[in-house]
């Protein structure tokens, strides 16, 4: 595989508790490419995000994927860890009695972990996770993520639970460590709040376990799902032209 | 300061560094004393020397020791006391008997070390200790231990609290003997308190824990922290006690991490309560690993065991 694509996942049929969660999924991502999936809740988002990165909790019954031309399907998450994917959890569990700053020396690819600018300079010395609000996880994900020296970042949910000014610094450190460094991103998103700060070259849409669109004007699709809501998507008459 | 070199055994340059740095200290190795350091004020003797030499300390030693360190200390230093037990050669069996006296009102931070400088030494380690905290002293005790994998490990130690003193006390062993059985007593009088953390991570070993505090005095206070980790082929049993004979306050914490499926861990707290103005309390729980805390730090890039070894380590301390 070549084009300079970087994730390729075709047809990927998931299960998790004998449920199928994604139903066909397929997915490309480019070197350097932004991207966005936005999708109601249960649409199958975060089990997407989890399955790229290999998570054992979800079974793959069908599909492929690839990440630098190389099929990396059974590959478990630090292998893939490795070859420079990351996730930033939605909802992050804390570890008990391990410091911020002990994981991300442990994980760090860069030479030196340092808190970017101010953000999270006063987690560092916090249990990971332990009592965080719902703004310094996110942060802390941030943190993890660029230790991390990835080729492909996915963001889940990271413009939820943060206030206005947090959330334009985050974006701000994305664009400036992860974007403008050719980086791809793929931000999962419920109302796009980050997509303000950040464009994205591509905009999916997920429902019931598949995306049903995907388009390049996320303005067009935001408009799209404030008007009709998502279980209207599919009926779009933007999104239907588009995808033609 | 006066420092004796009471048996010419070589001391290795690495033992020498790790240990020979301590201003008061009591070193032995297998059967012979190595170094002893001490300050003037301050005794340390072996415990033979001080049954022969102090009539008083019969008491404390329930028959003539054979070996074992006598330390007594009189005048308040600013550097830790340190004592170092190793076995080093094979199928040693040690039979110590240990006396700490600390006089009224002193503070002492003491770092105790015991351990096989070899996994596959098959030694014995018997200890049985008394630590008598005059009023109004105060000891913090770091009690370490390091052993092979074929040792078997038997201290068994009581602390008594006069009036007003305070124990700081933490057991921590990481590389357990195949056979552990710890027992610790503290007799806590008036107003004293004690507060004790075992950190034990047990890996193909059986180990048998056995902690007592018995409030004897009003307002005496104790509180037991247990963290124990069920490694491969490991056996835990813990039985943590408090004992309450006087108006005084206690609390246990027990807490165990199930990480393979050939451990097992059993925790017994128990509280006996025998007046009415005594306020005894516990908390005891068993885990595993977290799977979502798992896959959260292999998708960091840890693999399983290092994620698991990262997640032990957060659970081992306090």
């Amino acid at each position: 595989m070549s084009n300079g694509v970087l994730l390729k996942i075709e047809k990927l049929k998931v299960q998790a508790n004998k449920k199928e969660i994604l139903k066909g999924v397929n997915l490309q991502i480019k070197e350097g490419e932004i991207q966005t999936l936005l999708g109601p809740n249960a649409s199958g988002k975060t089990s997407l995000a989890n399955v790229i990165l290999g998570n054992p909790k979800y079974n793959i019954s069908q599909g492929k994927i690839f990440f630098g031309g190389k099929e990396i399907t059974k590959f478990p998450p630090e292998k893939r860890v490795k070859l420079g994917m990351a996730l930033a959890w939605q909802s992050p569990p804390a570890i008990k009695g391990v410091k911020l700053s002990q994981l991300l020396r442990k994980i760090s690819k860069v030479t030196q972990v340092r808190p970017v600018s101010e953000l999270g300079k006063e987690l560092l010395e916090r249990e990971i996770n332990l009592d965080f609000s719902g703004g310094e996880k996110k942060i802390s994900e941030v943190l993890q993520v660029l230790a991390l020296n990835p080729k492909l970042v996915i963001f889940d949910e990271i413009d939820s639970g943060l206030d206005i000014k947090r959330l334009e610094l985050c974006a701000k450190i994305i664009k400036k460590e992860l974007i403008d460094k050719k980086v791809s991103v793929l931000f999962i998103t419920h109302w796009g709040q980050i997509l303000q700060f950040l464009k994205p070259d591509l905009t999916n849409v997920m429902l019931g376990g598949k995306i049903i669109c995907k388009s390049p004007d996320y303005k067009k699709v935001l408009m799209v799902i404030k008007k009709y809501g998502y279980e209207k998507c599919k009926r779009c008459p933007y999104i239907s032209k588009i995808t033609k | 300061m006066d420092m004796r070199n009471v048996k010419g055994v070589p001391i290795s340059p690495k033992l020498r560094s790790n240990f020979g740095g301590h201003k008061l200290h009591f070193w032995q190795v297998d059967h012979k004393i190595k170094n002893i350091s001490e300050v003037p004020g301050n005794i340390i003797l072996s415990s033979p020397q001080a049954w022969q030499k102090f009539e008083w300390v019969k008491k404390y030693f329930e028959r003539k020791p054979r070996e074992g360190y006598f330390i007594w200390i009189k005048k308040e230093v600013d550097f830790p006391l340190a004592t170092c037990i190793n076995i080093a050669s094979p199928k040693i069996s040690q039979d110590l008997a240990n006396l700490l006296v600390i006089e009224k009102g002193i503070k002492v931070k003491a770092n105790v070390v015991c351990s096989a400088l070899k996994n596959n030494l098959c030694g014995r380690h018997y200890a049985q200790g008394k630590l008598l905290l005059k009023s109004g002293s105060s000891l913090e005790y770091n009690h370490l231990h390091q052993w092979g994998q074929k040792d078997f490990v038997s201290p068994d130690y009581e602390f008594i609290l006069e009036k007003g003193a305070k124990l700081l006390y933490t057991y921590k062993n990481l590389l357990p003997p195949e056979n552990l059985k710890l027992k610790t007593t503290i007799q806590s009088n008036e107003n004293s308190s004690s507060n004790l953390s075992f950190i034990i991570n047990g890996l193909n070993s059986k180990i048998g824990i056995e902690d007592t505090i018995l409030l004897l005095g009003q307002n005496s206070q104790g509180i037991v922290r247990l963290r124990l980790v069920g490694r491969k082929n490991s056996q835990i049993k813990a039985i943590s006690k408090i004992f309450a004979k006087a108006p005084g306050k206690g609390h246990l914490d027990c807490q165990g991490l199930l990480v393979d499926k050939t451990a097992k861990i059993s925790l017994i707290p128990e509280l006996i309560c025998q007046n009415k103005n005594a306020q005894i309390t516990h908390e005891a729980s068993i885990g595993k690993i977290s799977e979502e805390e798992l896959n959260y730090l292999r998708m960091r890039g840890l693999t399983e065991k290092e994620a698991i070894d990262l997640i032990v380590t957060g659970f081992l301390k306090m």
